[in-house]
């Protein structure tokens, strides 16, 4: 099992960029942390989850449905031209990916998001590279390579035959990680705290059992601003609304990302809105991912990636009202 | 009896590729709402059944969900009612004969008649609702042999917001149908002969109905339900026999964009047809 800096992860990044479209965390001049080239800042795999949802990059929030041309020819996306890599998939967003992959594909395929996701190479990133050096889960699979940093140097670990082939390819002379080295990592990984993680399986039953009442959500209802930061942030918000518009003499079908947070995400052109109040629209968000999505898809479609919690301004994100539901009605 | 029907599809490459169709017809319903008969490419039929629904296109206005009002029995063509209500219907409401429509679809559940089989039918909507309960009326219409007593009710806000009136009266003539007609209200000097004046929730109780027998059909407007289900249910009948249509804001028809959610069901994909007892009890499906 190879180990690589990070110096030669960015020259084996860098290397496959005639195959793939890469997209890495990067360092921008201000200090932020985003998901883009190489060209854009320097490879940033330090410093936690990226604050951009990774799944953005198969789920952009603009894409295109179709477009018409000036002869009413339909132009459809196909396949990208050059398949996608994506480094910097924590072990949440990782669970985050696999079920939208299912919520995709289930049913009616959806073309649009599998002409990027199909093809694509995923990488993810843990261990003692998290936010101040605080260890990030380890996935152990769900990805095709995953980079486990030691401290020193990132363990390259590779779990499907794609991964195994490019990982192959990364130069990194006399890097062997030592006996034992993943093991004290892996066990590292297990001892982490499960807090956040036990708060939300615990809300999740009281909202299920019906231990919520009404007055809670109304109240959590009157501190949301409607900013939609929560939905846009969210990697498993996969909601969107599709409009008509004219480009060059073109007719553009497009679609964007949308939030049930908004009075009109609902609202019907007979007026009808099933969702018209706040506190509907707050309840759904939480009651959505812990309990809906439980009977729909067998499970909570919340990974606890927290992203929800950094960018709420009036912190009523996921794990904040879930601690204030374990914390009232349990 | 079983609840969940499974939705029709259609195979195509690109999901959200609307296929070209012409306006074959355009009938004015009422001074809001005009009928569009439309016909698929190269002799397709659409390959709906009663209750399902299309996305209606529109290139540079959008796209919607519109319920198909025909039978599938009724060939070479399907109907669309359709109330001038917003962007896209506006549109729609300026095309004619010949011009051009996108379709995808046909999407959601069904009436699902051959559950239906056998059964006395009461068929219960009011307003707009009228539309897609017309295409498992014609259904019946054609194909009245498969099942037992069938009753129509429907309400409208006055005589002249009525849909489908060539089609009212017709029905009320056939001995295949039992027809009962209200209006809410008959505005200055009109009159209304055809039924009573007030909420369509007054023609149930005077019903005779076998309970046993019958399965009971809803579609209407959104604050119809609760009341003509109470009225249902003081007759005896139980949510496991009551049927109800719903009407969602949708953008993709095919479970994706979210809007249409009523908690864990897509009325789109789910619905738009549900058994009461399979809704009864999740937040804002009623």
């Amino acid at each position: 099992m190879k180990r690589a800096t990070t110096e030669q992860l960015r020259t084996f990044f860098a290397s496959l960029q005639t195959e793939f479209d890469v997209y890495v965390p990067v360092k921008l001049h201000d200090g932020t942390r985003v998901l883009g080239s190489l060209s854009e800042g320097p490879l940033a795999l330090e410093g936690g989850k990226i604050p951009q949802k990774p799944t953005s990059v198969f789920f952009p929030q603009f894409d295109k449905v179709f477009v018409v041309d000036e002869q009413s020819k339909f132009q459809m996306a196909g396949p990208v031209a050059k398949p996608i890599m994506v480094v910097g998939f924590t072990a949440q967003d990782l669970d985050c990916l696999e079920f939208i992959d299912k919520f995709f594909s289930e049913n009616y395929r959806d073309d649009i998001y599998f002409n990027k996701r199909d093809g694509s190479v995923v990488v993810g990133v843990s261990g003692r590279c998290g936010k101040d050096g605080e260890f990030m889960k380890i996935a152990g699979g769900k990805c095709d390579i995953e980079l486990i940093y030691d401290g020193e140097r990132f363990v390259v670990q590779a779990y499907t035959d794609k991964g195994r082939q490019l990982s192959e390819r990364l130069v990194a002379p006399d890097s062997e990680a030592p006996a034992g080295l993943m093991d004290a990592l892996s066990r590292e990984s297990d001892a982490l705290p499960t807090d956040d993680e036990d708060t939300i399986d615990k809300a999740s039953d009281l909202i299920r059992a019906g231990k919520v009442p009404e007055d809670f959500w109304d109240d959590i209802a009157s501190r949301c601003i409607a900013c939609t930061s929560c939905n846009l942030a969210c990697p498993t918000c996969t909601c969107f609304e599709v409009y008509d518009r004219k480009q060059n003499g073109k007719m553009v079908r497009q679609r964007i990302w949308d939030s049930c947070q908004l009075d009109g995400f609902m609202r019907e052109a007979s007026g009808h809105n099933p969702s018209g109040r706040q506190m509907q629209r707050t309840h759904r968000r939480i009651h959505h991912k812990l309990a809906a999505d439980v009977e729909r898809w067998g499970h909570k479609t919340c990974m606890v990636c927290g992203r929800c919690d950094d960018v709420c301004p009036t912190e009523i994100g996921m794990k904040s009202v879930c601690k204030m539901i374990v914390e009232r009605f349990s | 009896m079983s609840v969940i029907t499974k939705p029709l599809r259609r195979e195509t490459e690109h999901l959200y590729l609307p296929i070209p169709c012409k306006i074959v017809s355009v009938r004015d319903l009422t001074p809001m709402e005009k009928l569009f008969r439309i016909q698929m490419p190269d002799g397709q039929e659409l390959g709906h059944k009663p209750g399902q629904f299309i996305q209606l296109s529109i290139l540079g206005y959008g796209e919607a969900p519109i319920s198909v009002a025909s039978s599938p029995t009724r060939r070479g063509y399907f109907e669309l009612g359709v109330r001038n209500a917003g962007t896209l219907t506006g549109a729609l409401h300026h095309l004619s004969e010949g011009d051009e429509v996108g379709i995808r679809g046909p999407f959601g559940t069904f009436f699902d008649v051959e559950k239906l089989a056998g059964k006395d039918l009461l068929l219960i909507s009011g307003g707009c609702g009228l539309a897609p309960m017309r295409s498992l009326i014609q259904y019946c219409q054609d194909r009245p042999e498969e099942f037992g007593k069938i009753t129509i009710l429907y309400g409208a806000k006055t005589p002249s917001e009525r849909l489908f009136k060539e089609d009212l009266v017709d029905w009320a003539r056939s001995p295949a149908f039992a027809c009962k007609y209200a209006v809410d209200c008959v505005p200055g000097d009109g009159c209304f002969d055809e039924g009573e004046i007030g909420l369509i929730t007054v023609l149930i109780p005077p019903l005779k109905i076998d309970v046993q027998k019958t399965i009971a059909v809803i579609v209407g407007p959104p604050v119809m339900y609760k009341f003509v289900i109470a009225e249902l249910k003081k007759k005896g009948m139980t949510e496991e026999q009551i049927i109800v249509s719903l009407e969602r804001y949708m953008k993709c028809g095919v479970g994706k964009c979210g809007h249409c959610a009523i908690e864990h069901l897509y009325c789109c994909l789910d619905g738009p047809v549900f058994w009461l007892n399979q809704i009864s009890g999740l937040r804002g499906a009623i």
